[in-house]
């Protein structure tokens, strides 16, 4: 593994050390550091206890919807970037757990800190389900196979479940409280979404590091040679499918606890080619794929786009009076988004973690690393 | 000697200025200003789907709101303020209003005002309004988007149409009157899905219509905005004994079901009706690609549905002689003179005595908030425009009541009446040379309060 290499006299004396997440002192501090850092963020806000404008209100929201995607994709890097089994039905299974947190909250009265972690583990369960597939077929096969939970799951909640879910019509969702402490506004809920996306980051790359992480790769790797070696593939697979729906499913859940308010038209089919494209431009099979793919995906549709439109709409009626400004914004978002995902496919096909893995290593072997 | 120059140059140019700036004609009545805002910006914060399947209505309401703020700042604006508009599309999908909303009311200061108009955006920024305490405008919403879920709580945002489910219920009241038109009325419901499409269908709507001996089937149908062949769909409805289909939908969505009727040979034995933006232009110019069998008419032709404010057909009014003239003088098309196209107008205007009420009231532009815009919404009573008046009773309410029926009709060749056959009808030239049709209102009853069809509404049975 690339990120293995470094500098020459830094080397593991212990087992221990061979398999810790932060391998020197300076990575661990930097890793807590910027933990720190990151929860430190509301606070110098205009909305902050202190009132300081310091850092732009949109950061909070934008950061805490990433987190949240990030969860999603995450899961769907334990499915095919660690075990090589391809999933089409992501959005379906975040379905789940968004509306089955909403339903444990509000028909069961349950707390939000409960709803979690039930609704995870049923979307886990659910997905467990949909994986089942997995035993007979792979690949396109295997595709078509979880496509179907993207038709299945959203026509239950629709129809059949309609008295719970409210059919095609919003829902609204409780607020978390904790000890009598509302979590209604955006910085408070940033606190519960950013620790949890941090341990749920920590927990998938942690994963590589354990046997069942070590069959995943070797599933994806080589399936046939795995089972030669008496690793039970059907069971890994199946485990698989359980982690990324029940990453899914916290993610499913934050969404709909952090909007207050939930709706089917948020996972659809669109939504789960979404979460895949975003692997592919974060990088496949990386714990911090999910993290670049999700932040470059949601910057450049929910913050680039919108911010350069003024800017098309002023030169489009001199370059090309025949296009409709109105209609610009329509074009762009698809055109960019369908043009980085092939720009990355041909340039950079394992993904900016892949390129930020490089420039790592680079950087530590300086002034002795090779640069391309 | 400079100095002194100086100051007549500043004074001549003062009073260029103030002889250049039109005056606004003695219909629309604004309050009076006791703070000159001279130098200031009013803003109007608007996203939406401009660019999805709502565009229809979205992009003629940009055109209006462009419009309306280009004449009333030529006429002083809002006490001398300009108003600007900031728009952000979001394409439809509910990711890009989340982020929309969030840029937006992380502005500082927050906006004191957002301008929105899909139901589902509605919905979803609810309690995130109320928590920013920021208020909203919509054109019409749905019970939860207005209420919530209970229905009993009131929110931020506020319709300046009826609800969709108290049209719903002023269309049962026509009907149930009528008996001679619409005989043993069975309605089916066929929509878009969603918050918007569904706004119109639940229990309350279901009795109500029933007191008016109007009879809903219990299973509505529901096809996507994307759909081609909805027969099914339509099928499912007469089969089970609808003979009027009624329709929240808009643009595409009427005129789909109107030619499936057509398509389908029912076009004389099940009547068609839906809300207030079925009976919009997009509507009209959609539903000529199909024509009626016999008369040759398109198949939108006899559409009746909600018209809760004037049209542009009532051109006696001033205030629609006014936006009429201002359309002409825009050179808007055809397309762009619909609902929402008026409804901009509306909305600026809206704007205007809004802002003048608080201000008088805070004493400067700087003061005004959310909540001080809400207090001048709960409290005011006006009609911009003349379009229709909006009350919402001391905040007990979230949307105006005042509606009436109307039905989609065309011209006749001499401009004199309805056409009843497209060999009598008036036929101008589109801009690729084919021939239209000249869509026109005709109002089928006068304007009355609609029904309070709230969970818990006075006119719930």
């Amino acid at each position: 593994m690339s990120a293995n290499i470094r500098p020459s006299g830094v080397f593991d004396v212990k087992y221990a050390q061979d398999i810790s997440l932060n391998r020197t002192t300076s990575d661990r501090w930097i890793a807590n550091g910027l933990f720190v850092l990151l929860l430190l963020i509301p606070l110098f806000t205009i909305e902050g206890p202190f009132g300081i404008n310091l850092i732009p209100q949109l950061w909070i929201g934008t950061i805490v919807r990433i987190s949240i995607f990030v969860i999603a994709v995450q899961g769907l890097n334990i499915l095919i970037g660690y075990t090589g089994q391809i999933s089409l039905g992501h959005a379906a299974f975040m379905a789940v757990g968004a509306y089955s947190s909403a339903i444990f909250a509000r028909e069961f009265g349950m707390s939000f800190w409960v709803a979690l972690p039930l609704s995870a583990i049923f979307t886990g369960i659910v997905g467990l389900i949909f994986g089942l597939p997995s035993l007979r077929v792979k690949g396109f096969y295997l595709a078509m196979a979880t496509l179907a939970a993207q038709f299945i799951i959203p026509w239950l909640l629709r129809y059949p479940l309609e008295g719970l879910t409210n059919g095609s019509r919003p829902i609204e969702v409780p607020i978390p409280e904790l000890f009598g402490i509302s979590f209604a506004h955006e910085n408070a809920m940033y606190y519960i979404v950013i620790p949890l996306t941090v341990f749920m980051m920590l927990a998938a790359r942690n994963i590589l590091r354990t046997r069942i992480g070590r069959a995943f790769i070797s599933v994806r790797d080589n399936d046939l040679a795995a089972e030669l070696l008496g690793i039970n593939v059907f069971s890994y697979k199946l485990q698989a499918f359980f982690l990324s729906s029940l990453y899914a499913g916290v993610a499913g859940c934050l969404l709909a606890f952090e909007a207050n308010s939930l709706t089917l038209d948020s996972f659809l089919l669109d939504r789960s080619i979404e979460t895949l494209a975003m692997l592919v431009i974060g990088g496949a099979g990386f714990p911090l794929g999910p993290l670049f793919g999700v932040a470059f995906v949601n910057l450049l549709s929910q913050n680039i786009i919108p911010a350069v439109i003024p800017w098309f709409n002023s030169i489009i009626p001199t370059l090309f009076p025949f296009i409709n400004t109105v209609n610009v914004f329509a074009a762009l978002n698809p055109l960019l988004f369908g043009g980085s995902l092939m720009l990355f496919l041909i340039a950079a096909p394992r993904g900016i973690a892949h390129r930020w893995e490089i420039f790592k290593i680079s950087w530590k072997l300086r002034p002795f690393s090779q640069t391309r | 000697m400079r100095k002194g120059l100086l100051l007549l140059l500043v004074l001549i140019v003062g009073v260029l200025s103030v002889s250049a700036q039109e005056e606004l004609p003695d219909f629309i009545q604004h309050s009076e200003c006791s703070v000159d805002l001279t130098g200031e910006t009013v803003t109007v914060y608007h996203f939406g789907d401009i660019s999805g399947s709502y565009a229809f209505i979205t992009q003629p309401l940009l055109a209006g709101l462009t419009d309306a703020a280009a004449y009333f700042n030529a006429r002083g604006g809002v006490c001398g303020a300009t108003i600007a508009s900031d728009n952000r599309d979001t394409g439809g999908d509910l990711a890009q209003t989340q982020a929309a909303y969030d840029a937006y009311s992380s502005l500082d200061p927050k906006p004191d005002l957002i301008l929105l108009y899909a139901s589902g955006d509605a919905e979803l920024l609810r309690d995130q309004l109320a928590e920013d305490e920021i208020p909203a405008l919509i054109s019409a919403g749905s019970v939860p988007g207005l209420y919530g879920e209970d229905g009993a709580s009131p929110g931020w945002i506020y319709a300046t149409n009826p609800l969709y489910a108290d049209q719903f219920g002023s269309f049962c009241r026509y009907i149930g009157a009528n008996p001679d038109m619409y005989p043993s009325p069975t309605v089916g419901y066929i929509s878009w899905p969603g918050a918007f499409g569904e706004a119109a269908f639940n229990e309350q709507t279901i009795s109500y219509c029933a007191a008016q001996g109007v009879t809903v089937l219990p299973t509505p149908e529901y096809f996507l905005p994307s759909a081609t062949d909805i027969s099914g769909n339509v099928l499912n409805l007469t089969d089970a004994g609808a003979n009027i289909l009624y329709t929240n939908s808009l643009a595409s969505g009427p005129a789909l079901v109107a030619a499936t009727l057509v398509q389908l040979g029912m076009q004389d034995t099940v009547r068609l009706a839906g809300v207030n933006w079925a009976l919009d232009t997009s509507v009209a110019l959609l539903g000529q690609r199909t024509q009626r069998e016999g008369d040759g008419l398109p198949s939108v032709n006899g559409l009746i549905g909600s018209l809760p404010f004037l049209w542009w057909s009532e051109t006696d009014q001033p205030g629609i002689a006014l936006i009429t003239e201002q359309a002409d003088a825009n050179e808007r098309p055809i397309t762009a003179r619909n609902i929402a196209y008026l409804l901009g107008w509306a909305v600026v205007d809206t704007y205007i005595e809004m802002y003048i009420q608080t201000v008088n009231r805070v004493g400067s532009l700087d003061a005004v908030n959310g909540a001080e815009i809400q207090a001048t919404l709960d409290a005011m009573v006006y009609t911009p425009l003349g379009l229709y008046t909006q009350d919402y009773a001391s905040g007990a309410i979230r949307a105006t009541s005042g509606n009436r029926m109307a039905m989609i009709a065309y011209l006749n060749a001499d401009g004199t009446g309805l056409a009843t056959s497209a060999a009598d009808a008036m036929l101008v030239p589109g801009a690729d040379g084919a021939q239209f049709f000249v869509p026109i209102l005709v109002p089928l009853e006068e304007f009355s309060a609609a029904p309070d069809l709230r969970p818990g509404g006075a006119d719930v049975p």
